[in-house]
């Protein structure tokens, strides 16, 4: 078992004696560390340090025992009387491995700091955003240069995304979208009820599934699910300079990793959004049919009446923007990773709050254009 | 005699499904020696690293410390991974810390004192205290590695391909630096290595696991003296013999 440390300081032959006791390891020094402060003032040039009853000492506790004497012996070698296991050797290591810590690098502080990680934070934004965007036109120009050379196209990484990133997420999307439909119908039965009005719920319903709904809850769903694991894969192969081989091998990362993912979304997201639009609708005829009493047949017929085609054509055109959008970011965010583990966790949730800012964001401008124009 | 015996394997096995890594494998490393551990790649070196310093449990068989035991203390293990495996998300200096802020009550000031004092005796100078591990070299990395090992002050200390990725100078280096401390802090040390140099230069003994098994052990004179099969290509194939040589001039 481990012995307390102590010390005892006394005089011997006119020079100050700091007899050592029991153990000096890294477990029992915490005690001393007060108490060997307030002795230092009482040592003088010529002290020595008895470790005749010393019992276990490690680095730690040479350390402390050199550290008080340094003061006074300067960079001397301490005086060691009576024998010890490693005594010697442990304070003559410390002695000359002796450097404090560097004090911390003085980051940014007061008002001044403040402004300047303001500036840096704007900076970054507009970095960010201009990179992004020169990303996306070498996306497209490579995309181009893959149209016009089909055979270059690496199909089997296409239809692989297009199952894990599109097919996959095929039941969460429309289990999403149903409901959606259902809560949406079921606030237009009450709400247009109040006012006489509840046969417009089928309208309401429509409207709001085709033109924004449907399209806006695929393609956030997909920036959590597909954004991340994109970012995370590829984020993950530069790490492990998975992308620097390809390169040196002569493979193009562009057209390796970023066209087959951009291209099975734009192919995958359509095709998903008509599903949450089928399931939106079919959300709102349960509500409709059980609130209203409105058969299956009379809801449909009512649909095709009372809501133009275009309604749909506006919904499905956003989705191949999305998805362009979506993998554009997913990628970029991934090539960005650096080489800690930390960059890769940011570059994740950067690629997911992007693009769902950008969803948002897009939304809302062909909101105001369509309406605008007057589809 | 048992009382020198820091680590003692008796009957060990591993075995991953099908596939056999040990089998009834015995070693005794003693107190205070520096053991290096070579043997061809997947005969198991780094799982037993792995067994003694109890991340991975053994099929069968037991894993003592002798030592330890008769004097009634716990065994305090430092181990150094293959890349160092430093936390990326904390500075140097504070990975070295990170032993000593879990496991003492040490006061602030004192500890990162204690970690700067580790990370000198492993050759790493103020200037990394405060960058992250990304941002220095393989073998900086490699130190830093060994100075959070050493950071608790453990009797046993276990390095995984020390020298690996290095360059021929800075793997001198890193070999000295290892029996320095070693001697220095009265350390026992497990070392697993492909290094031939590492080998001659500074380990007291090397065991050879082949076949499951310790098929050599011994000084690496009486090793290479009477090699049979895979332990005599190693030793005596051109590799083996430059360093060898190279030790010998030395």
């Amino acid at each position: 078992m481990a012995r307390a440390a102590a010390f005892d300081l006394v005089e011997r032959d006119r020079a100050p004696v700091l007899a050592l006791r029991g153990d000096w390891t890294i477990d029992t020094i915490a005690a001393l560390e007060a108490d060997l402060r307030v002795i230092g003032e009482k040592l003088s040039v010529n002290a020595v340090v008895d470790v005749a009853d010393l019992g276990r000492l490690d680095v730690a506790g040479a350390y402390l025992i050199e550290r008080t004497m340094r003061a006074f012996v300067g960079g001397a070698a301490i005086q060691v009387r009576g024998e010890h296991v490693n005594a010697a050797r442990l304070l003559e290591a410390a002695r000359k491995a002796g450097a404090g810590p560097a004090p911390e690098p003085a980051g940014p502080r007061g008002l001044s700091g403040f402004f300047e990680q303001v500036g840096r934070a704007v900076d970054g934004v507009v970095q960010e955003t201009l990179e992004t965007v020169s990303f996306l036109g070498e996306t497209l120009s490579v995309l181009a240069g893959l149209a016009l050379r089909p055979a270059r196209i690496r199909w089997v990484s296409v239809v692989h995304v297009m199952e894990i990133a599109g097919l996959n997420a095929l039941p969460i999307v429309m289990m999403l979208s149903f409901f959606i439909g259902l809560v949406v119908a079921y606030l237009g039965a009450r709400i247009l009820g109040d006012f006489g009005a509840s046969v417009f719920t089928i309208e309401l319903v429509a409207f709001s599934m085709l033109r924004e709904f449907a399209v806006v809850i695929t393609a956030v769903l997909l920036a959590g699910r597909t954004n991340s694991a994109f970012t995370a894969e590829i984020g993950a192969m530069k790490m492990r300079q998975e992308i620097d081989a390809m390169q040196v091998i002569g493979i193009k990362p562009m057209e390796a990793l970023v066209a087959p993912r951009v291209m099975a979304m734009v192919v995958m997201t359509p095709i998903l959004t008509f599903a949450a639009m089928m399931a939106g609708l079919f959300g709102g005829l349960l509500v409709v049919w059980g609130q209203l009493g409105v058969s299956p047949a009379m809801y449909f017929t009512r649909i095709s009446d009372a809501v133009p085609e275009q309604h749909f054509w506006v919904g499905m055109a956003k989705a191949p923007v999305f998805a362009l959008t979506l993998a554009v970011i997913a990628c970029k965010q991934g090539l960005s990773v650096g080489g800690d583990v930390a960059s890769l966790g940011k570059r994740v949730t950067t690629s997911v709050v992007q693009s769902i800012f950008m969803i948002i964001l897009l939304d809302a401008i062909f909101a105001l254009w369509f309406l605008e124009m007057d589809w | 005699m048992s009382a020198d015996i820091a680590i003692r394997v008796r009957g060990l096995a591993t075995s991953f499904g099908e596939q056999v890594v040990h089998k009834d494998l015995d070693l005794d490393v003693r107190r205070g020696e520096i053991l290096g551990v070579v043997g061809p790649s997947g005969c198991g070196k780094s799982v037993l690293l792995r067994e003694i310093v109890g991340l991975q449990a053994p099929s069968a068989g037991e894993i003592s410390f002798p030592y330890h035991a008769a004097h009634g203390i716990e065994p305090r293990m430092g181990v150094m991974f293959q890349d160092g495996a430093l936390f990326s998300n904390l500075t140097v200096l504070e990975n070295v810390e990170a032993p000593l802020r879990e496991h003492t009550n040490v006061s602030p000031a004192l500890r990162a004192e204690i970690a700067s004092l580790k990370l000198a005796m492993a050759g790493l100078g103020p200037d990394a205290h405060h960058k992250k591990p990304a941002q220095i070299s393989g073998g900086m990395r490699k130190r830093a590695a060994v100075a959070r090992a050493l950071a608790l002050d453990p009797e046993l200390l276990f390095l995984d391909e020390p020298t690996a990725g290095l360059d021929p100078i800075a793997a001198e280096n890193f070999d000295r630096m290892t029996q320095d401390l070693a001697h220095a802090l009265g350390l026992t040390v497990f070392l697993v290595t492909h290094d031939l140099d590492t080998l001659h230069a500074i380990c007291d003994r090397v065991a050879v696991l082949y076949g499951g098994k310790v098929a050599a052990l011994g000084s690496i004179e009486e090793i290479a003296a009477d090699a049979t099969g895979w332990v005599k290509d190693y030793f005596s194939g051109p590799r083996g013999r430059a360093a060898g040589r190279s030790a010998a001039m030395g």
